[in-house]
Order: structure tokens, then C-alpha cells, then sequence
């Protein structure tokens, strides 16, 4: 029987880089592990996450990969950046003159032209199964445990409903955030004062603690625990209906994305470990130009805001950023000057904390059509970022009784990328 | 397997315990034999003493009926002194239409996972969910209609959910098998032997695969329905991306013989592929795969649901969690694992049978008090079940539960009744079934407001946990705060009564119990000091309502 083989490697059991398992390396078989990290020591450091999503697909040639002057590469041209050698699309001058803190990956091919097969395999790492999207991981092991907010925050104008925290438990699930409104039923209902409502919570404590006294506490602590986390989002009311700043929206821009993008800054600033903005709109089949250049027009100064605030506070060593989408778009252009999905050769940026800055990893032919150097799909990526973070990826997931790879085993760590 | 080899068994199991102090026989009831295996279980050490008879009432009816007793259930069960009283009620709340609801959502939630609609409509499909219930089909002959009904028959079409509503996505439906009628995740073993379990092999997943390959959805251009075509050909082919060697598989069951096809015939079909024709063979996988996975045969069909209807009864299976059965992670009581399967099959997977032996064990029926330092959980060892789990409750259960102990419940029927009573046909509302019905569709939509902030769409996690919007929900969302405050609602009834009376009655109509000296002195001592009498009450019946006891089944 052939099995393992690629499993039992030897880089699944020995820790990654400067990681703390190094004493682990004589345990093997995956199974032996019984924790993937040392989270306290992780979560100590205070290490944060902000993700775009830039939802829909953004086109990787109106963006990080431009092919001006070839067969498919549309009428917008490169520009320099502040990385010498590394060019962009016009359409991004902003962040191209913020080049120096970001790299790319241009080799991605995902295989996958499906929105939500798509957005799935970047969130999870995996093409298939109930796996924990990214920000959910990011929760249950870079969260402090008396973390002020919860760990996995998601800012978005609308979409589905997502089962975000798999095995890892609703603790770790996404808040769903829509738009820079509050979190629904963030205030006591209106016949309950402020006296009354600690009245209650009292009532509420007593009865438990009778309870408690000779049960196990595995279950009631975690219900208890959410009564916590809802009362730490009532108590920030006021960081979520809080009046914008004029100079802020002066900076950032009069539109959602841009109020979405100061209330991440905000959340992230006041101790949320991931949050995650969601820039709709990017689905281009018809007028695929028109709609980049207002698009990324939306983005490209909201987001070099959003970066220079979190460089400006001196938190981008401590924090990884990330835009990315489900796919790219395909270079062919259709009859409706669109463009239309495309996993086969596309790209993604990301800065800040364990990312080399100002590389560029990967190549796609000269008409953009295909990978050529250095091809990596949703699930090296999703090693890199827990890479970038501290965390080993190699290492499994101990979830009552299921022993579960954290990154896929088929895939590893773009380690050229860690800075 | 038949009878003879069922009782050489059950002679073997008794043979192992022959230095017990008890001595079995097979004919002993199967709930005897269980508590005998249970307490051979080497980490048995001082069992929890049997639960009270208030704890008892609450538990079997939250499990058998999906809700809590009433005030007066409560009272009548406390009063009556026969011997026998908790065998009756075993059988009365088995005997119940509460017991077909509470199983289709039970069953509902196993099979469908809160997946949206797609082809069938929820309400057909819990309706022959209910219904299968009621008729107290064998889980055999359900499992069978699953995988066999291709949607065409209206009879059947409900049935046929399982596959449409997973678009007869072949990974999906193949995963979906492996887990919930064989307690095997093998997703793993789809681009490869599963790295870190043995048992896990890509020729598992895709012989299963092999079984619905060939079956398809197609859609009628008149009508819009789909339904499930079938090809007589095509074979699965595998690949493992570690070692880039290639296989192939026939149809099989896990490790059991490959199932060859029967040697083609003329004509291979019944109806031939053809534009907009939904193609039947004459020899059909997909049928085969409701017969090979029900067949005595596979013994892993009756470890699954014998497993999962321990885990439903005694909060964990004995593989636990309940998909991941394999040699790294092997029954805690393998003994009594093989016991319920085999019973299971002597009585040809009647679940009633099952669940009702299940719950006349003492197993079942221990306090979850931890009254000694034995009792205190181990995370290094499996449970040895001396002490019961508390089992948090679902969604459709809580919000029951919630409406019942507020008198939301008690008013909707009452609604429901005196408007049957002015119709042609009055007699109806007398009538049990008719009044499950009516009640259960009065409290549907609220109902439907607590699934969707407590139930998870997914695979169901073997862990509890619960998040910050539920707690939102719960402590200032609208709903909750309607049933508090709810007229000639619980909380009116309280601030009815006399000061001593009220403990009394808040904690048979939310705890299902009497409160003891020191909690009617609680309840006194809120009154003693209130200013707001109505107010006051309001805010001990949502403290009681949002409280860890009656969060859990207990």
C-alpha cells in the first residue's frame, strides 16, 4: 500500500522557519501532534489580518499584471511603481506609489472559473470540504483569549449567509458586518434601562451559577461566553455608529467602500484580530474597462489610505494585508468588451507582517493566457498567509477526535514570499 | 445475518461478562444487556446516582417529543406514584405525533444539514419525513427510498430530495454517503489514501462513487421538474495527486467485493438516451447501491445508525464524532456497539425499538450531577458514561421550548382549536395529530427565526458552540422579548399569584421542577425588593429562559 508519501515528509513533522515546534520534530506521524501552535505565545504578539475581497473577479490585466500593447491586454497601460521593475496598471497610481510595501503573486492557477467553488477554495485552501475559512483559523489561533472583539469580522453591502468556522466551533465564525451599520440587535430592547439590563444579567449569572456547580463546564462556559462577546459588542455601540470624521471621509471617500474601509481600521485598532472588506462589483462579462477604471478607481485611493493609516500607526509589521479575489479574467475579450472567468493565470497582492516586501513571485506568458514560472494555487496561498503569520501550517488541526491537516498537505508555503 | 448468528452473538457477549456479577441472558431486553456492558467499561468507576423523576420527564421528552413537558405534564408525572411510571411514559411519548415531528427534524437535520431548497420544497419533504415516521418506517426501507425514488413518481418524488437537492454532484453525494449512512468521512480519499487514517482509501470513496456515476439530473422541458436519469456505462477512474498513479474501481461497499456488473444484455436500456429523455438501464448502479448499502451484509449501515441514535439519546457516540469511524479512532465499547447494531438488524431497524430500549437504561437515565471526583470528565479517555452528558438543544427544540414555557404554545393551540371548532368539522380539533399539526404550523415561522441564527448549514459539529449573535439574539432581539412580555403569558400568570406561589410556578413552567428551599428564597428576595412588580418578573422569567439549565438538556 502506497501511502503518505508525500504526508510523512519530513516537513510536515519539523516546524517551518523560526517556528516553536522544533521540539516536536521527533514526533512522527501527524496524529502525535497534539496542538498546532504555541497560540498563547502567537497571541501575545498581537498579530492582525485585514483581507479585500475584491468579489466578482477582479481582472488580473487591468491590475497587478498589465500586458499593454499585446493582443489581449486592453487600452490601459503600466505604470512604474515604487519598486523599480515592478509595474502595474495605470489604474492603480496610488497603490502603485505604495508598491514598496506590498508584493505579488502572478502564477496563480486555480482551475477554477466558479464564484463560489472559487471564493471557496481561496478562503479554505482546499478545492473541496467543510474546511475553516482563513479569517476563522486566524480567530481560533491569533485571537487573545480575552480578545475585545470578536475574531473573525467580515464588512459587506450584502451577500450569502457563510458557514465560516467549520469544525472549529461559531466562536470563531464570522461577524457579519452589513456595511458600517451594527451588528443587529446591539441594543436593549427599548421598555429595558440600562439598570434593568444589568438587573437581568445578574439574574441571568445566578441561575447559572447554581447550575454550573457540579456539571461540566465544557458547554456552559462557551454559552457563557457568547453572552460575553455580546456584551463586548454593546459596549463598543458606539465605535459602530460613531459619527465618521470629515477629514476621513475626505480621504477615504464618500462611498461604502470607503466608510467600510475606516470602520476596519477602526476595528482593527481596537483589538480585532481579522477583518475582512468586501469591495463588490468586479464581475465584468460586459464593459469590462468602464467598469475597472471606476472600480478600481473606488479602490485604489481608499485602500492606499487604509494602508498608509495601519503604516502610520505602526502596525503593518504586525499586520497582514491581503486583496485578492475567486478568480481573474480571462484575457480573451468578448464581443461585449468584457471579460469573462478565468482561473487559470491570475494574481493576488498582500503586504505587511512575515511578507517579503517588494517581490514579485511568478510570471505569466507575454499574453497573459498562461502561468509560466512558478504556478501555485488557493492552497500554497493559504499556507503563505498562516506562514506569514507564525503559524505552522504544516501542522494539524486537533479537534475532538479528527486529526485535520491545518493547510492541505498537497500544497506548501510560498517560502520565497516570507520575509 | 441471520437470527441463529444474532443470538451466537449475544452468547458471546454473555460469555464475556461471565466474571460480572450480573448474569444475562438474551433473553433479557436489549436496555438490561446495555447497562451490563456499560458498566464492564474499565473506567467505570461510581456511576452517578439515577436522575429525579422531574429530570427524567424534561429529558425523555425533549428527546422523544422535541420540546419541554408542560406545567402540568410536570405535575401529573410528580403526583402519580405507580412503579412503572417511566416505562408508560416512554411508550406515551413514543405512541405520540410529537415523536414523528421531533424525529423529522432530527432526521431532516441529518440528512439535509440545513442545506436551501432546490427541487423539492421543505415542506414536501418534511411532510414524508413526518410521515415515515409516523408509520414508524424501518430506517432500512427509508434508506432505500432515499437512494431508489428518481423523482418522476409524485408519490415518491419527496424521497428523492437526498440526491436532487445535492444536484447528484457525484463528490457530493458520494462524501455525503460515506458519512451519514456509514459513519465514514472519506473526503480526504478523494485526490488521495487519506494522509493520516489508515482506513481512508481513495478505492473506498470512489467505489462508492462507482454507484451513481452513472446517474444524472435532467430536467423536463414541459414541466420544469427534475428528475434522475441513469446511463447503462461508465466507470470512475482515479488519480492520486501524491503519487500520480492511476486506478480504477467497480461499484463496492468500503472494503466489501467489488460489485461486477451483470453481463450486458440486449437491449441495455429500458429507456434509451435521448435528447430531453431521461434514460433508464435495464441493470442500474444507483439501485444496486440501495440494496448493497442495506444489505445484511454491511455491517457498517447498522454501526452507523446505531451509533447515532446512542449519540442523539447519550450526547456521544461511541465512535465519536459519529463520521470518523476507523482504527485510530474505534468504539469506545465495541461490544456494545456490535449489541445495538445486531438487535437493530434482528428487529429489522425498527429506531422506536431502539430508541425506546435506549431510554429505559440506566445509562440514559443518570443524573448529570457530578457528585464525586470520579465523575469529573477526562479528555484522555472516551466516556465511560456513568455520568449523563448535558446535550445543548437544538434549534427547533429551544425555540419550542421557549414558547412552551411562556404560554405562546399553550394560546397559539387554543387559537387553532376554537376556530376549527366553527367549521364543518369540528370533531377534527379534538384530534391529536390535527392539533400537532395546527400547533406546529402556528409556531413554524418563529421557529424558522431560531434555525437561522442557531442552526448551522453544514456538516453538524460534534462540538457545542455558540457565538455572539446568538447571544444578541437571545438577550435583545424582539422575539424572545415578545414571549417575555407576552399577554396572559407566563409572566402575567406569575404576577397573578401570591407572593409564595410564584417560585413554584416559574420553575415547573421553565426548569420543569420544583425549586428547593434556597431558590424559592431567591425568587422571594427579587420580589421582597422590587418596585416594578410586573417588570421584575419579566426579567426572572428571560433569566430563566437564557440560562445554562435550560439551555441544555440536562
Amino acid at each position: 500500500m502506497r501511502r503518505n508519501q508525500d504526508c510523512n515528509g519530513i516537513d510536515h513533522v519539523i516546524a517551518r522557519r523560526d517556528f516553536l515546534w522544533g521540539s516536536a520534530a521527533g514526533a512522527i506521524g501527524l496524529g502525535a501532534l497534539t496542538s498546532p501552535l504555541n497560540a498563547a505565545h502567537l497571541q501575545q504578539q498581537q498579530k492582525r489580518v485585514l483581507q479585500i475581497y475584491l468579489q466578482g473577479g477582479v481582472s488580473q490585466l487591468e491590475s497587478w499584471d498589465p500586458k499593454p500593447g499585446t493582443q489581449f491586454g486592453g487600452p490601459f497601460q503600466a505604470i512604474p511603481t515604487s519598486v523599480p521593475g515592478i509595474h502595474i496598471s495605470e489604474l492603480l497610481p496610488h497603490t502603485a506609489s505604495r508598491m514598496h510595501l506590498l508584493s505579488l503573486v502572478r502564477s496563480i492557477n486555480s482551475k477554477i472559473g466558479d464564484h463560489r467553488q472559487g471564493m471557496l477554495f481561496m478562503e479554505k485552501g482546499r478545492r473541496a470540504g467543510d474546511y475553516p475559512y482563513f479569517g476563522s483559523v486566524v480567530s481560533k489561533y491569533l485571537a487573545p483569549t480575552d480578545a475585545e472583539l470578536p475574531g473573525y469580522i467580515h464588512i459587506s453591502k450584502r451577500g450569502i449567509v457563510d458557514s465560516t468556522a467549520a469544525f472549529l466551533g461559531a466562536r470563531h465564525a464570522q461577524l457579519k458586518l452589513l456595511g458600517d451599520q451594527a451588528p443587529a440587535n446591539l441594543a436593549s430592547p427599548k421598555s429595558i434601562d440600562e439598570p434593568a439590563d444589568d438587573a437581568r444579567q445578574r439574574l441571568r449569572v445566578q441561575f447559572d451559577r447554581r447550575f454550573s456547580k457540579q456539571r461540566s463546564r465544557a458547554l456552559t462556559d462557551v454559552y457563557n461566553s457568547s453572552f460575553e462577546q455580546a456584551e463586548k459588542l454593546m459596549k463598543r455601540k458606539a465605535m459602530f455608529e460613531g459619527d465618521v470624521g470629515e477629514q476621513d471621509l475626505d480621504r477615504y471617500g464618500r462611498h461604502d467602500f470607503g466608510r467600510h474601509c475606516i470602520l476596519a481600521r477602526d476595528l482593527l485598532e481596537n483589538g480585532a484580530t481579522c477583518v475582512k472588506v468586501t469591495h463588490h462589483g468586479y464581475d465584468t462579462h460586459a464593459e469590462n474597462f468602464n467598469f475597472h477604471l471606476e472600480q478600481l478607481g473606488e479602490f485604489d485611493k481608499t485602500f492606499s489610505m487604509l494602508l498608509d493609516d495601519i503604516h502610520d500607526r505602526g502596525m503593518l509589521d504586525s499586520t497582514l494585508v491581503i486583496v485578492y479575489s475567486e478568480m481573474g479574467r480571462t484575457p480573451k475579450i468578448n464581443t461585449k468588451y468584457g471579460r469573462d472567468h478565468w482561473g487559470t493565470a491570475w494574481s493576488v497582492a498582500m503586504g505587511g507582517c512575515g511578507i517579503q516586501p517588494a517581490a514579485v513571485i511568478g510570471k505569466t506568458n507575454d499574453e497573459g493566457t498562461e502561468v509560466v514560472e512558478r504556478e501555485v494555487d488557493g492552497g500554497h496561498l493559504f499556507h503563505t498567509y498562516l506562514s506569514a503569520l507564525g503559524l505552522d501550517s504544516t501542522m494539524d488541526h486537533d479537534i475532538s477526535g479528527k486529526s485535520i491537516p491545518i493547510g492541505d498537505p498537497a500544497a506548501a508555503p510560498i517560502e520565497e514570499l516570507l520575509a | 445475518m441471520t437470527r441463529s448468528r444474532v443470538i451466537v452473538i449475544i452468547g458471546i457477549v454473555i460469555g464475556s461478562m461471565a466474571n460480572h456479577s450480573h448474569t444475562l441472558r438474551a433473553s433479557d431486553p436489549l436496555h438490561v444487556q446495555i447497562d451490563a456492558l456499560v458498566s464492564t467499561h474499565s473506567e467505570f468507576k461510581a456511576p452517578a446516582a439515577i436522575t429525579d423523576d422531574a429530570s427524567f420527564l424534561r429529558r425523555v421528552t425533549l428527546d422523544l417529543a422535541g420540546t419541554i413537558p408542560t406545567a402540568n405534564d410536570v405535575r401529573e408525572f410528580l403526583a402519580d406514584s405507580a412503579p412503572d411510571k417511566r416505562i408508560k411514559l416512554v411508550d406515551h411519548l413514543l405512541g405520540s405525533p410529537q415523536y414523528a415531528r421531533r424525529m423529522q427534524y432530527v432526521f431532516d437535520t441529518l440528512l439535509m444539514e440545513r442545506r436551501p431548497n432546490k427541487h423539492v420544497t421543505a415542506e414536501q419533504w418534511q411532510a414524508y419525513l413526518r410521515e415515515s415516521f409516523l408509520q414508524n418506517k424501518s430506517w432500512r426501507q427509508l434508506s432505500q427510498e432515499l437512494l431508489s425514488a428518481d423523482g418522476t413518481d409524485e408519490q415518491t418524488r419527496a424521497a428523492a430530495r437526498f440526491l436532487l437537492d445535492r444536484e447528484l454532484n457525484v463528490d457530493q453525494v458520494t462524501r455525503d454517503i460515506g458519512r451519514i449512512f456509514l459513519g465514514r468521512d472519506l473526503e480526504c480519499a478523494q485526490c488521495h489514501d487519506h494522509p493520516a487514517i489508515d482506513d481512508y482509501l481513495q478505492r473506498h470513496y470512489y467505489g462508492l462513487a462507482a454507484f451513481i456515476k452513472r446517474s444524472y439530473l435532467v430536467q423536463d422541458p414541459k414541466t420544469k421538474k427534475t428528475s434522475i436519469g441513469e446511463k447503462a456505462e461508465g466507470d470512475v477512474q482515479f488519480t492520486s495527486v501524491f503519487t500520480s498513479e492511476t486506478d480504477q474501481t467497480a461499484p463496492r461497499m468500503l472494503d466489501a467485493p467489488p460489485i461486477v456488473d451483470p453481463p450486458p444484455g440486449e437491449p441495455l436500456y429500458k429507456v434509451k438516451p435521448a435528447k430531453n429523455v431521461r434514460s433508464v438501464p435495464v441493470y442500474s448502479r444507483r439501485l444496486q447501491l440501495a440494496k448493497s448499502l442495506t444489505d445484511d451484509a454491511n455491517q457498517a449501515f447498522r454501526e452507523n445508525i446505531a451509533n447515532r441514535m446512542w449519540a442523539l439519546m447519550m450526547g456521544r457516540g461511541l465512535v465519536d464524532p459519529v463520521d470518523m469511524w476507523h482504527a485510530q479512532n474505534p468504539p469506545s465499547h465495541p461490544k456494545l456497539l456490535n449489541l445495538l447494531a445486531d438487535s437493530l438488524l434482528e428487529h429489522d431497524y425498527d429506531l422506536r425499538y431502539l430508541l425506546r430500549e435506549l431510554a429505559l437504561t440506566d445509562t440514559y437515565q443518570r443524573s448529570s450531577r457530578q457528585d464525586t471526583p470520579d465523575h469529573a470528565p477526562s479528555s484522555s479517555r472516551p466516556t465511560d458514561f456513568s455520568v449523563a452528558l448535558l446535550k445543548p438543544l437544538s434549534p427547533e427544540q429551544l425555540a419550542l421550548s421557549m414558547m412552551r414555557a411562556t404560554g405562546v404554545a399553550e394560546q397559539q393551540l387554543a387559537v387553532a382549536i376554537s376556530k376549527q371548532e366553527k367549521t364543518d368539522d369540528p370533531q377534527l380539533a379534538v384530534d391529536p395529530i390535527w392539533q400537532e399539526e395546527a400547533l406546529n404550523k402556528a409556531l413554524a415561522s418563529d421557529t424558522k427565526a431560531f434555525v437561522k441564527i442557531f442552526g448551522v448549514e453544514g456538516v453538524q459539529n460534534a462540538a457545542f458552540d455558540a457565538s455572539a449573535d446568538q447571544a444578541l439574539f437571545l438577550r435583545n432581539g424582539a422575539l424572545v422579548q415578545r414571549w417575555v412580555t407576552q399577554k396572559n403569558g407566563l409572566s402575567d400568570r406569575l404576577n397573578a399569584l401570591d407572593h409564595h406561589a410564584v417560585a413554584e410556578e416559574l420553575y415547573v413552567s421553565v426548569f420543569s421542577r420544583l425549586p428547593d428551599a434556597d431558590e424559592t428564597s431567591f425568587v422571594n428576595e427579587v420580589l421582597d425588593a422590587t418596585t416594578d412588580r410586573k417588570a421584575d418578573l419579566q426579567q426572572l422569567v428571560w433569566a430563566a429562559l437564557v440560562s445554562t439549565e435550560f439551555r441544555f438538556n440536562h
